[in-house]
């Protein structure tokens, strides 16, 4: 036998019901042999006995079911968001609050490139700053000669200064939807839609995707992962051609890569039938820390873009509904086919009529071929009503819920996008739990920035931004947000039988803290320090 | 990066599912006419090829024995267009078949914006036998209308499978849908190709600018002119300005006054593009027009006229 080791802790949180409070956990070949007291423990014989987190609380390692590679890529931008952030090697970014800010942080940055290297910046939002907008001659007092970008954080928008308008030829105005113009009638800088940004992002070699894709990015996304006591963590659409597999492959099989991480493949770039045989052979190449199979289909867009698919009446302010990314009749087509073949869909859907179209779908397809082995999951599902979480149900269909949305984006869904009513019942994990529909929750980073606790925090307080409550009922406690965050998210991934608890035969997969979650007031979850994680035994302090 | 001497023209070929949009790309690359046209596909990765048409195949790429060939695109447009001007040989022609829930002025956007494309046309095929069907889905509705609203030129396709009576009702909601284009009724995809892409004028010998329409004669008509004249940019905006709907294409290449510079004007239903002309120079520099109208539209009577006022 090898080494048993057993980690002493203050308090040990197992989301096993039945022994729920341990203060020792045994270790051996990176799984779980036993928790419990030390009495409990030592009859499995010889061990070492590690102190480290004497002083700490042990939870199982928090589990990500819906983010993006990209999130440590992007962070080879500067970063010019509000809200503050860490970036990938913990260097801490404040959020920038007024346009001064802007600038100065740009110009700082501007100073450290090399002649012909462009400024590019990420994770800019200008509804808070509202003064006015960003604009060229913003950019331009940072440089005239140089290339100026600076990405709005939905990724929709960017603003550029005069020397890259000249770059793509936008001198004047050229009548193309995207390219706003100033009072004077030339472009002002701020360009919307890719088509408008098209031609400023290939010139500049910014390319979204490939954020995703380097070995650097893979990477620095682990760190993100290991920051916030993430351990296992669902990358959730990606092209996944054999190179890109090999790269991931090797990166996490390295022992010193502190994730177990999924991917899961783009379900509209090919035909249903090719989605099918590529999720299979996907699956075959799967090891202990990179896990292949699953499939992702975008039905709708975002709602705070208007592109949601959304059920009468509408959006609040009037808007025109969003859009679809399939054909409702497609999707029917492509959920059967796989569903049938047993590979999981993760089925992006945000407004109500996304919903019901893959609800409806995954009805016809559960109808012709119940797969009791299968667990398919509504990604985002934000604007699910009471009625689609009992058919969710019905149909034993999982819910991943956008908490971290309550917070961002809440005020505007309550003010301008859904409405008083259908924002107080957004992302509605207590209707999940009443209606016994297993559920997580998720940060979409970068889109929001990846934080478990966080996005526990959300999902208990529900508070928005300007500290408005979007909706008593929908709150849950805390004992059910963290459940949320482990096992919960492993449900989801359908590896509840590996990871997400703390329990013999799982994975020694753990995040461990400084501070009791259990212990704080619900308003200070989010505030609880993270030490680090464990993966499969092996401790990963944030550097 | 590679930058084009002349900038790609980009035809978005939309239409919903089933519509018969597979069937118009194996028309158009059968009859290419010498133009090495790239084909990008969208709906999830068919690509809609003949067997017999392929040469070659890897991965997702299918190369024709004409010069052509067709890729799927996987959904995502940057990508697509990234794929589209670097592709080597470079192609002359870009059509992308968009996916039936795609919105085609979006599209059409890129090419509006980036000075390496240019918009040729958004050509909307439309189902005849299932446009007037009460059982069409309405949440797609509007995407269906978009593509419609938005395209300059409507081929209406599988007119053999329906009525007369069925055929003035689905004339009257398109004209109703987009008043600015002409509809043109089409079976088996068959269509000139030369109406679809812009074909370049300066590319075939001076003596033949006319367009060739195949065995199209019966439906439509052409117009062409040549003339060592210079024109002001305004004179001719006014002229396609003015054209009726059944002009269905008009493009040319002219010397412009004052200072005799080359310029190319393009009118395909509302949309009309004049711009420099960036290409290489001819040895005999003249200016160059070609029309496409339907049968009996008085094509010749019309342009004559408007240029013979022109020139006098």
């Amino acid at each position: 036998m090898s080494t048993l080791t057993v980690f002493k802790a203050k308090k040990i949180i197992t989301m096993n019901p039945a022994n729920p409070v341990a203060t020792h956990v045994a270790v051996q070949e990176g799984k779980i042999l036993a928790a419990g007291t030390e009495a409990e423990i030592v009859g499995w014989g010889e061990h070492i006995l590690d102190e480290t987190f004497a002083e700490k609380i042990i939870m199982p390692g928090f589990i990500e079911g819906h983010c993006h590679l990209m999130a440590g890529g992007i962070w080879q931008f500067i970063y010019l968001g509000y809200q503050d952030r860490v970036d990938p090697d913990g260097k801490h970014w404040p959020g920038v609050k007024t346009l001064d800010d802007v600038l100065a942080r740009l110009k700082e940055a501007e100073a450290n490139l090399k002649e012909d290297e462009p400024l590019v910046a990420w994770g800019f939002d200008p509804i808070f700053l509202m003064d006015r907008r960003l604009d060229k001659n913003d950019l331009d007092s940072v440089s005239n000669t140089r290339s100026v970008a600076v990405v709005h954080s939905n990724f929709h928008l960017m603003t550029v200064n005069s020397a890259a308008l000249k770059l793509a030829n936008y001198v004047a105005d050229m009548g193309v939807d995207g390219i706003a113009l100033g009072d004077d009638g030339t472009p002002n800088g701020e360009l919307q839609e890719m088509a408008a940004m098209f031609p400023i992002m290939r010139r500049l070699n910014i390319n979204l995707r490939e954020l995703g894709r380097s070995a650097g990015s893979i990477t620095d996304f682990g760190k993100v992962c290991n920051r916030v006591g993430v351990t296992t963590a669902a990358d959730l659409i990606n092209d996944l051609p054999d190179e890109d597999v090999a790269v991931m492959t090797d990166l996490t099989d390295a022992k010193e890569y502190p994730i177990r991480l999924l991917s899961m493949l783009n379900g509209l770039a090919q035909t249903a039938d090719e989605t099918r045989e590529r999720a299979l052979e996907l699956a075959m190449k799967s090891t202990d820390k990179l896990r292949l199979g699953g499939v992702k289909i975008v039905t709708d867009g975002s709602i705070q873009g208007f592109t949601a698919r959304v059920r009468w009446p509408g959006h609040y302010n009037g808007a025109p509904n969003g859009i679809w990314n399939i054909v409702p009749e497609q999707l029917n087509e492509l959920v059967s086919v796989l569903n049938e073949a047993g590979v999981q869909m993760h089925i992006h859907t945000n407004g109500d009529e996304a919903i019901e179209a893959a609800l409806d779908a995954l009805e016809i397809a559960k109808t012709k071929n119940n797969r009791p082995d299968l667990r398919h999951v509504l990604q985002h599902c934000q604007m699910a009503d009471r009625a689609q979480f009992r058919k969710m149900s019905r149909l034993g269909v999982c819910a991943n819920l956008f908490s971290n949305h309550l917070y961002y984006f809440g005020d505007k869904h309550y003010e301008l996008t859904i409405g008083p009513e259908r924002a107080l019942r957004m992302d509605a994990c207590q209707s999940a739990i009443d209606y016994d529909v297993t559920f997580t929750i998720h940060s979409d980073a970068p889109v929001t920035p990846m934080a478990p606790l966080f996005t526990a925090w959300c999902a208990v307080n529900r508070l928005t931004e300007s500290g408005r409550v979007l909706g008593e009922y929908e709150k849950i406690t805390v004992e059910e947000a963290l459940e949320a965050i482990t096992l919960g998210a492993a449900s989801t991934l359908q590896m509840d039988h590996e990871v997400g608890s703390i329990e013999v035969g799982k994975w020694a997969d753990f995040a461990v803290l400084e501070d009791d979650p259990l212990n704080v007031s619900p308003e200070n979850l989010k505030d609880v320090r993270v030490w680090g994680t464990v993966l499969s035994g092996d401790l990963f302090k944030i550097p | 990066m590679t930058t084009r001497e002349t900038p790609l023209p980009l035809t978005v070929l939309s239409g919903f599912l089933g519509a018969g949009k597979t069937t118009l790309v194996n028309h158009l690359l059968r009859h290419a006419n010498g133009q090495k046209i790239l084909v990008l596909v969208n709906d999830f990765g068919n690509l809609p090829i003949d067997r017999d048409l392929i040469e070659a195949e890897n991965g997702n790429l299918l190369t024709l024995a004409n010069g052509c060939a067709c890729c799927s695109m996987g959904g995502d447009l940057f990508e697509a267009f990234v794929t589209a001007l670097e592709f080597h040989p470079p192609p002359d022609q870009l059509l992308i078949e968009a996916s039936g829930v795609a919105e085609p002025a979006r599209i059409a956007n890129y090419a509006r914006a980036e000075p390496d494309l240019r918009l040729n046309a958004i050509v909307t095929v439309v189902d005849g036998e299932n446009f007037l069907s009460s059982d069409r889905d309405h949440r797609v509705e509007h995407v269906v209308e978009e593509q419609i609203s938005s395209a300059h030129l409507l081929l209406l396709n599988k007119c053999d499978k329906i009525n007369d009576t069925q055929k003035e009702e689905v004339h009257r909601q398109l004209q109703q849908l987009n008043p600015f284009t002409s509809v043109i009724e089409m079976v088996n995809g068959q269509v000139p190709t030369d109406l679809v892409f812009d074909m370049d004028t300066t590319s075939r010998s001076s003596r033949d600018v006319a367009v060739d329409l195949h065995d199209h004669g019966d439906i439509f008509e052409s117009w062409s002119y040549q003339t060592d004249q210079a024109f002001q940019l305004t004179d001719l905006r006014n002229i396609l300005e003015n054209l009726p709907p059944t002009i269905l294409r008009f493009k040319g290449i002219f010397l412009a006054k004052p200072d005799l510079e080359r310029w190319t004007i393009h009118k395909v239903g509302s949309l009309i593009d004049v711009a420099r002309y960036t290409g290489a120079a001819s040895p005999r520099q003249r200016s160059k027009f070609v029309a496409i109208a339907t049968k009996d539209s008085g094509i010749e009577t019309l342009l004559d006229m408007a240029f013979s006022d022109l020139v006098a």
